[in-house]
């Protein structure tokens, strides 16, 4: 039994709990607290990863949810965010535990964002916001403690990225279109987690793009660079629209379906180019040099999302860990009737 | 105040391993490719040494959907019937 907070905190560390920050120690009232909250009893199974022989169980989410800093009425977000992990489609193993190090994204949509204050708008990937940094946190600590997720074991990430921390941001529902999770088929009154695995982010800028093909054309450039992932075929990418970009595609008139159809058009390379940058094997045939290697197969393979300020020349992508190894998992979040 | 422990062990699950094959002379013998770049190089090199070196036959390849995915259930028991024993596991 500890009294002194900095030994408690130090403890936890030495027990190799913690992601490399101070946790905050859990007591008998927070884990209650915490449970309540999401209307759950610690023994209930959130999900299992099966390859593992590992079961998620809503007690242990719990811990590391206060652990991570989370108040009470984020756990459903975190709850729904295990439960994207745990999914089949997600196929956890491969996206946890590769080399590429892929941050675990975390998106969310619907009236909870609002509700609990998660930052959609200005510097939305960035610091300053409790539930974007502790729902993300508490992600992470699972995978760790309960998914045995634990650098240099389970997790051979040959750099990692600083979203392995914490990647957890609210969908700006209102610059463009339907919400996110409603072309995932959810009402857009219910609220909903995507799980999406990325390993790097890619701001993309344009200042002077009044339409929409010129500033296309960079965020495409930006998927398909030589050095990308995506150039392995056929991932799931996301793009991340702020604002004034946003802009310009509805004062064009654009769909999301129009934006899918130019991206996965123009996100391509010459086959030779590919293969001097020894991203394929093989010789170079003279019709390499007018052969393009598309990095998309279907529109819907470009995961298309609203968020940041509103004033700003700035985008992103985020390529995704994989070949079609992992899919991003919309999961709906199940809030305790107040 | 206490220290709550944040951490789960594996669940334990009985495994009943196959017996491994008397000998590998006559062997036949089925590889599970994972998709990995170079995965089923690899491996009909290695079957082709096992070949010359044993006499294993190979009955064929057989494409997982992904190396994060676990091998489809169903296709087990026709492995079993096709095979001796399976050669999988290719990392980078």
């Amino acid at each position: 039994m500890l009294s002194d907070p900095v030994a408690l905190i130090e403890a936890y560390y030495a027990a190799g709990y913690t992601d490399g920050l101070p946790v905050v120690p859990p007591t008998d009232k927070s884990i209650a607290d915490t449970l309540a909250a999401a209307g759950l009893r610690g023994e209930q199974v959130l999900g299992e990863i099966v390859s593992r022989n590992t079961v998620v169980t809503a007690e242990k989410a719990a811990v590391n949810a206060v652990m991570a800093g989370c108040r009470p009425e984020y756990f459903p977000v975190v709850v729904a965010a295990i439960r994207g992990l745990c999914h089949p489609g997600f196929a956890y193993h491969g996206p946890a535990s590769s080399t590429g190090g892929s941050a675990m994204v975390l998106i969310v949509n619907g009236p909870i964002a609002a509700a609990l204050g998660i930052n959609a708008g200005n510097n939305a990937f960035g610091q300053g916001h409790r539930p974007n940094a502790t729902i993300g946190r508490a992600v992470r600590l699972v995978m760790m403690n309960v998914m045995n997720t634990r650098p240099g074991l389970l997790d051979r990430a040959v750099l990692g990225n600083p979203g392995k921390y914490s990647f957890c941001f609210a969908e700006h529902e209102d610059y463009l279109w339907e919400p996110f999770h409603v072309t995932r088929g959810l009402p857009a009154d219910a609220s909903a987690v995507t799980v999406y695995a990325s390993n790097s982010l890619y701001q993309v800028y344009n200042q002077l793009a009044a339409t929409p093909e010129p500033l296309l054309l960079c965020l495409a450039d930006a998927l398909a660079n030589l050095g990308s992932p995506n150039l392995k075929g056929f991932n799931e990418s996301l793009v991340v629209l702020a604002g004034e970009h946003a802009q310009v595609l509805r004062d064009n008139g654009w769909s999301r379906r129009d934006t899918q159809r130019f991206l996965v058009e123009h996100a391509r390379l010459r086959l030779a180019d590919v293969k001097r940058a020894a991203r394929l094997p093989g010789e170079i045939a003279p019709a390499d040099e007018d052969t393009w290697r598309h990095v998309f197969e279907a529109p819907e393979d470009i995961l298309i999302v609203c968020a940041g300020g509103r004033a700003g020349s700035w985008s992103a992508c985020l390529p995704g860990w994989g070949k079609k190894w992992t899919r991003s998992v919309t999961i709906r979040i199940e809030e305790e009737p107040s | 105040m206490k220290i709550f422990d944040p951490t789960s062990s594996p669940t334990p699950r009985a495994l009943r391993m196959a017996p491994a094959p008397a000998r590998l002379e006559g062997a036949r013998v089925m590889l599970v490719e994972n998709t990995k770049f170079n995965s089923e190089t690899l491996l009909r090199k290695l079957a082709d040494r096992l070949g010359r070196t044993h006499g294993i036959t190979v009955g064929g390849v057989h494409r997982k959907r992904s190396p994060s995915h676990e091998i489809e259930e169903g296709v087990i028991p026709g492995l079993r019937r096709q095979a001796d024993l399976v050669i999988s596991g290719i990392g980078d």
